[in-house]
């Protein structure tokens, strides 16, 4: 059974993800005046978060 | 009592009595308060004083339970270990099982010096919740940062708590890099972020829906229509009153319970 604190685990995850790759997108987008950059960064933080999510909850705790 | 409300009660602007008299709604204004004294650049606020009264009383209830301690509790004991024992089973022991119990200290503490400081906002002439000022959960914050970040780095070893911390368990290398960051930014910044930011948030929107309908229940209290509208308001303030009661342990609860969580998994790594 998850413990209780996961769920606000996974947030932070989430919310981490979208900061550090939205930034970067927005650092990239700022460099190259793509402003959409900070839209792929942000897509691709959340993607990343729930893979990290994933890697750290599913598998049967040791 | 909040500024505004002191204001809106003495100028008895009510509903339709006079052509300017509009609905004072509550601003952020009414979370600043007149110093009650300063020394220097300091300035003592009542916030300040809810939080040390909150501080005595704890420590004044916990001394007095165990001050004389029996085998079989009597009188104000029975209240002290009820609440040690309350957080001890819903809080602690979920979390960090018994081998966390060295830990049970700084939980009540934590967890009782918070309950109050909230429930500030519900006991008569107080009426603030002291953690609606967010130096508050910051200080707290930093106090459970630092208490995590230290057990993390005394039981892995400095490098090996921020290895563990960064190497998901089960994650193929090629992604490490990218997944890494995430992770490092999520231990050390997101979470103590969100967890100060969770408390002060939900007392400050308490605070201010019972400032809302409290002030519209007196402000529409008029021999018109809005008599009616008046009496709404003050049942939604007492609904709201009742889920405030609720949201004040709620929000100790969480902190509490999250704190737990954080030294779990400072204790070993990656469950």
């Amino acid at each position: 059974m998850p413990r209780e604190g996961t769920g606000w685990a996974i947030v932070s995850y989430l919310i981490g993800g979208m900061l550090l790759y939205g930034g970067i997108g927005w650092l990239v987008g700022r460099w190259t005046h793509i402003e959409a950059l900070t839209g792929v960064g942000i897509v691709l933080g959340i993607g990343l978060s729930l893979a990290l999510i994933i890697f750290r909850f599913t598998r049967p705790s040791r | 009592m909040s500024n505004l409300l002191v204001l809106t009660t003495a100028s008895g602007c009510h509903f339709q009595s006079h052509p300017s008299c509009g609905y004072p709604a509550p601003t952020i204004e009414d979370f600043f308060f007149k110093p009650i004294f300063s020394i220097g650049g300091f300035q003592f606020t009542k916030p300040i004083l809810l939080m040390l009264l909150s501080a005595a009383i704890v420590l004044a209830v916990f001394w007095m339970a165990f001050r004389k301690p029996k085998l079989v509790p009597r009188g104000i004991q029975n209240v002290g270990e009820l609440g040690i024992l309350a957080v001890r089973d819903q809080i602690l022991r979920p979390q960090l099982g018994s081998k966390g119990d060295r830990y049970l200290p700084f939980l009540v503490s934590l967890f009782f010096f918070i309950w109050l400081m909230n429930l500030w906002e519900l006991i008569p002439v107080a009426q603030f919740p002291a953690t609606s000022k967010f130096a508050f959960p910051v200080g707290l914050t930093l106090v459970v940062w630092v208490t995590y970040m230290f057990i993390g780095m005394k039981n892995q070893g400095p490098i090996g708590y921020f290895k563990n911390m960064a190497v998901p368990p089960g994650a193929p290398w090629w992604i490490l890099p990218l997944l890494s960051p995430i992770e490092l930014l999520s231990n050390i910044i997101v979470r103590p972020f969100t967890l100060s930011i969770r408390l002060m948030a939900n007392m400050l929107s308490g605070h201010l829906l019972l400032l809302v309908f409290s002030i519209a229940s007196w402000y529409l209290f008029s021999a018109t229509i809005g008599l009616l509208f008046a009496a709404v308001s003050f049942i939604v303030f007492l609904l709201v009153f009742v889920l405030e009661v609720l949201i004040t342990l709620l929000q100790a609860f969480i902190f509490t319970t999250l704190t737990a969580f954080y030294i779990s998994d400072a204790l070993e790594p990656a469950h």
